[in-house]
């Protein structure tokens, strides 16, 4: 049901002419198809369709509890699902989990380090569990870690040590890279630090599925995104369209010219203009539409360009929480 | 199967390589058997066992060759392998396609390398200062008894890091369970008698077992050999390694 939700809504969307010319669609690298969880009596996942495409970064948003946790832990091979089909790069993972570890990387969340380890060493270690290990200088660089070759890995800091997750991670070379909360708790310089490396794997063309707990990265780093509450996935798809398919209305704002505040002149019919003070408020599903319609309103009336004439396009935190507090804006 | 031995190779060489570098595993592995082994023998160890000709250091070093095995195998592979678990470090290699039979062969080889080089040291101190030295006839019971007791006392470690609810307290368990048994077996003194059915409750466990095995390699005369000894070992052997099959934990 969701994903028919979210099928019309992207054929709506292709309709109208929006979406960019698609070339031929990239092969999936994950296929999940009605997946159920059950914990003893408890239904954690009921039915949860996605897919991910080849070179993509996905992300998986949702409250806590939501299930984003069993369903990532599901993929990567480490839970057995009750229900549904789940492929990730052509394999089952409860079937092959071994042979999908060959191709994956996993930097799961709050995760130690051999304490007496440094961190060429290290990852030329981890490096040894893989049959095609990608090389070392070239790991160290990706995550900017090649000056802190020598350091114990004790002694990095919180942003150095998720970078040498991120290193570790990617030590097989792997197609496919999982990312649980990368940046929680980390101070903005940090931050930026471990996005310029995620942005490195989407140059390489790795394929990325991201949790999260904040939007502006998810926005920020994600082509597309899947919010799950309550075990579905409620809305999926490209970033820019979510917030529209999760039917948050474009504001657009100007300043209200004298005539209008006046009364001498009637606001056009069918746009829901409210005043607040100055400022001249409307909400629309389609601004292409409104802004036509306003402007020739604006031209008819003779009142000239309207001052401080603002679209202002749903985010994805506005999509997220209408989604998950039911939110009313 | 020759990866799986590579990978195991090359993690007990990791193992190594961290085990001397971490100086409080090392000093306290090699010390603590060491300084009793010293302390012990030049003092209460010395003289003749009651109605023998045999140095009661004959039957003291082979004791505390046992000791560094339960050392080594036993609090020291517990309670790192809790550590490990406790910093996430093996969930993250349970990430990687690293098997658990490679890598827990890997720790494992690297622990009986440590026993090794402490048994080596042991042996040497037991001859250069009491001029003790294995029975050439006793080599086989040496080598069987150090190969049965690092697969026994490593199994039970891996069992006792799966007991442990928290890293901190897996020494202190490790430490509860041995240390009685090894009083109570004669580890540290070898006249030191119990009463029959105290003596009966303690052959039941490893510790005296496989000291009695090690004790063989270098004198024939203080027992008899035992198959009730090797049963015993082999028995918590199994033990050991069925618990950790169906309890390890990855995190």
């Amino acid at each position: 049901m969701t994903e028919t939700v979210a099928r019309s809504a992207e054929a709506a969307v292709d309709a109208a002419g929006q979406a960019v010319s698609r070339p031929e669609p990239r092969p999936l690298a994950i296929e999940v198809r009605g997946l159920m969880m059950n914990y003893g009596a408890r239904q954690v996942l009921r039915g949860v369709d996605f897919e991910v495409r080849v070179g993509e970064v996905f992300c998986l948003l949702g409250p806590n509890g939501a299930g984003k946790t069993t369903t990532v832990e599901i993929l990567e091979g480490f839970r057995q699902r009750t229900g549904g089909s789940v492929r990730v790069l052509g394999l089952d993972p409860a079937a092959q989990p071994s042979r999908l570890r060959e191709r994956i990387g996993i930097v799961l969340q709050e995760c130690g380090f051999p304490r007496q380890a440094r961190v060429a060493e290290l990852v030329d270690m981890w490096r040894s569990y893989y049959r095609a290990p990608r090389p070392l200088e070239d790991l160290l660089a990706v995550v900017e870690l090649t000056t802190d070759r020598c350091v114990q890995v004790r002694k990095l800091s919180g942003g150095q040590r998720r970078r040498l997750d991120l290193a570790l991670a990617l030590a097989g070379d792997p197609d496919l890279v999982f990312l649980d909360e990368p940046t929680t708790g980390f101070d903005p310089e940090s931050r930026r630090r471990c996005w310029a490396a995620i942005e490195n794997l989407r140059a390489l063309g790795k394929t990325i599925v991201l949790t999260t707990h904040y939007l502006d990265e998810a926005e920020r780093l994600a082509d597309r995104v899947a919010i799950l509450q309550a075990g579905r996935v409620e809305i999926s798809g490209p970033v820019r369209q979510v917030a529209r398919q999760a039917g948050v209305p474009t504001r657009i704002s100007f300043t209200a010219p004298e005539p209008l505040r006046s009364g001498r002149v009637e606001p056009p019919p069918d746009l829901g203009i409210t005043l607040r003070g100055e400022a001249a408020i409307c909400y629309t599903a389609n601004a292409a539409v409104a802004l036509r319609a306003l402007l020739a309103w604006a031209a008819a009336n003779d009142l000239g360009d309207l001052d401080d004439l603002a679209a202002e396009t749903p985010t994805l935190e506005d999509a997220y929480l209408r989604l998950v507090t039911g939110g009313d804006q | 199967m020759t990866r799986t031995l590579r990978l195991a190779v090359r993690q007990a060489l990791h193992e190594q390589r961290s085990f001397w570098r971490s100086a409080e595993y090392a000093l306290f592995t090699f010390a603590l058997p060491l300084a009793l082994l010293l302390l012990i023998g030049s003092t209460t160890a010395t003289g003749y066992l009651p109605d023998t000709h045999i140095k009661a250091q004959m039957l003291f070093v082979p004791s505390i060759i046992a000791f560094g095995v339960i050392v080594a195998a036993y609090v020291n592979l517990g309670s790192k392998l809790a550590t490990l678990r406790h910093d996430g470090v093996l969930k993250r290699i349970r990430t990687t396609p690293l098997s658990a039979t490679a890598y827990l062969a890997g720790v494992l080889g690297s622990t009986a390398a440590t026993t090794l080089a402490i048994t080596a040291c042991t042996g040497m101190i037991g001859w250069a200062a009491f001029g003790v030295v294995p029975r050439p006839a006793g080599l086989a019971e040496l080598a069987g008894g150090l190969l049965l007791g690092v697969v026994c006392f490593g199994s039970l470690g891996l069992a006792l890091s799966s007991v442990a609810r928290s890293a901190e307290s897996a020494a202190p368990i490790a430490n509860a369970s041995y240390l009685p048994l090894a009083i109570m077996s004669g580890i540290f003194d070898p006249t030191f008698s119990v009463p029959h059915w105290l003596s009966v409750a303690i052959g039941l466990f490893p510790v005296r077992a496989l000291a009695q095995i090690l004790q063989q390699g270098y004198t024939p005369a203080a027992h008899v050999v035992s198959v009730n000894d090797l049963l015993v070992l082999a028995a918590w052997a199994a033990v050991g390694i069925g618990f950790a099959v169906w309890r390890f934990r990855w995190h």
